[in-house]
């Protein structure tokens, strides 16, 4: 290859370069500016965890240690007493490491009663990482602040008139499930 | 110490040692590797490994077997849903899990997007380690893009814990099949530029064309995969070899080369993002939009007494699991046969007789993932 022909590569190769350059430049920036706009998260992002309470704040969570049984990173502690009256179990304790905890949402999905679960909120930086062993109040509280949320656990269930048991319609789902559906409702009209 | 260092050679004391990493950034992670230089030709080469470690198959025999799934996406972590599906088969096999055909079509399509997202990343630190920035930034507003349509369906990025026995863990969100459709239009423009700015560009035919190269016998000897296997012309793909999921009812072509130096290497990368975005075209049309995504499995998986290794073909390479049950619930060993840990085994061979800046050149084009080759 002579000189020549080296410079013209040389050129050729500077002036695709910059007209693609030239191209990305009138494209939308794919940044955000956090912290000014917080990014749209969508409803299934796994971002933290949550222990969510009943509509008149008793507590959901009944306590069956599937969460703690399936949890990889074995980051949930859970301690129970006998409920001395009526039956089933209470809380003693119910901790999540959320400093160790993967976010794999293998709790979520255990949950037969969808306390658990999963919310959008991502900003837990600290300095101190104990405020990350989250404890069953900060888990409510969690799910308190989290605006939307939503738990992969679409099963439950209903009985119906005739004793079959069935899926329940997605307004009775815990988790939003109505507000996933919507956009596939749209889609089919 | 000889396994740490390299003992200088007596009567040669033109020879500098130097030491390439472990937090070198051009090795794509904590590789390290002790280089014999004379001048600027690298004499002998010895790479360690081992800094990134973390115990993956041990934690793996003390957890049961759905617990071992988010375990296994943490070794590729930038391939995310190719590292479960082995492991995933391999169970499959054992307890004779009926898959449902859509649930096969839709891992697939997370596997193609996977393979997509990786090899836009190793464009991206390709470029950047040959000392070219912008593509690098191109690519990552890519891979941001697919990145976006996972957590949409499977609720994080890259290690999403998204297959499971039977199927997917959980349905594809409505938009899915549009966002891919979408993504895939902007993917084959973005793709014109690509060629343009890598394959095209005569810095990356002066830095790679006959550097590093593997000759065929040599490949197969060292027990190489993937697209570095393929780039030294043998035609060798599990995904045709041994089919798995939806791979039987797509039509695709696997690339070679006969070349086997850096740019085949690059070359082959380049047609299996065309081969991708081919598959992940006809998976769009062929996939029902809705119906079954999970079969039906046992609630505790107990697989019977035995073995059985499953290997899929990921962004690097044949990534096998072989998975020894001794009847329990908990797995009694799994064994990951990692491509990228293969791969990095021709580095030595490689490396002896090229210029250092040609290592860097030829490591790139080997495209590690420390997290999967420590494990």
């Amino acid at each position: 290859m002579s000189l020549l022909q080296e410079v013209w590569q040389a050129v050729k190769a500077i002036g695709t370069g910059m007209a693609t350059v030239h191209k990305r430049v009138y494209e939308e920036a794919p940044t955000e500016f956090y912290p000014y706009v917080k990014p749209d998260l969508p409803p299934v992002s796994v971002q933290s965890l949550a222990l969510v309470e009943n509509e008149d704040g008793s507590e959901r969570c009944i306590v069956c240690l599937q969460c703690e049984r399936a949890c990889p990173a074995q980051v949930i502690t859970i301690e129970r007493h006998r409920n001395p009256e009526g039956k089933g179990f209470l809380i003693d304790r119910f901790d999540i490491d959320l400093v160790n905890c993967m976010y794999c949402a293998a709790c979520v999905e255990a949950c037969p009663v969808s306390s658990i679960v999963t919310i959008q909120d991502f900003e837990m930086s600290t300095y101190d990482l104990q405020t990350l062993k989250a404890d069953v109040d900060f888990l409510h509280e969690q799910a308190r602040r989290a605006r939307q949320w939503y738990s992969p656990k679409f099963g439950v269930e209903v009985r119906t008139e005739d004793g079959r048991i069935e899926k329940a319609p997605p307004e009775m789902q815990p988790g939003g499930l109505a507000e996933i559906l919507k956009p596939a409702e749209e889609v089919d009209s | 110490m000889s396994t740490m260092s390299l003992e200088p050679v007596p009567g040669r004391s033109d020879e500098m040692i130097v030491n390439m990493g472990p937090q070198h950034p051009a090795t794509h992670g904590v590789l390290r590797v002790v280089l014999g230089l004379e001048g600027e030709r690298i004499t002998r080469a010895v790479p360690h490994i081992g800094y990134l470690h973390r115990n993956h198959e041990k934690i793996e025999e003390a957890r049961t077997y759905p617990m071992v799934i988010p375990y296994t996406d943490r070794m590729d972590y930038v391939s995310g849903t190719q590292n479960e599906l082995p492991f995933v088969l391999a169970v499959e096999d054992m307890l004779g899990i009926e898959v449902p055909d859509r649930a096969k079509k839709i891992r697939t399509m997370f596997f193609e997007l996977y393979r997509l997202a990786s090899h836009l990343v190793w464009m991206g630190t390709a470029m950047l380690d040959l000392g070219a920035i912008s593509p690098f930034l191109y690519t990552f507003w890519d891979r941001e893009i697919i990145l976006g349509i996972v957590e949409k369906t499977a609720g994080a990025r890259m290690l999403p814990n998204y297959y499971t026995f039977g199927g997917v863990r959980r349905d594809v969100h409505p938009d899915f099949f549009k966002d891919v459709a979408d993504f895939l239009d902007h993917m084959e423009r973005r793709m014109v530029d690509y060629e343009h700015l890598v394959l095209e560009s005569p810095v990356v035919h002066a830095r790679t064309i006959g550097v590093g190269v593997l000759s065929k016998e040599r490949a197969v000897a060292r027990g190489v995969s993937g697209p570095v296997l393929r780039a030294s012309g043998v035609a060798y793909d599990v995904r045709k070899a041994f089919p798995y999921d939806a791979y039987p009812d797509v039509e695709f072509e696997i690339p070679t080369s006969p070349d086997g130096d850096t740019y085949a290497r690059f070359w082959v990368r380049f047609q299996e993002m065309y081969q991708s975005i081919r598959i992940l075209r006809q998976l769009v049309e062929l996939t029902p939009k809705t119906g079954p995504y999970k079969g039906k499995a046992p609630a505790r998986i107990k697989p019977p007494a035995g073995e059985r290794y499953r290997a899929v073909e990921n962004s690097r390479g044949e990534l096998g699991v072989l998975v020894v049950s001794d009847g329990t619930d908990k797995p009694y060993r799994v064994k990951h046969r990692g491509a990228a840990f293969s791969n990095l085994q021709i580095v030595p061979d490689l490396f002896e007789g090229a210029k250092f800046s040609d290592a860097i050149a030829i490591l790139a084009s080997l495209d590690p993932v420390f997290g999967e080759i420590d494990r």
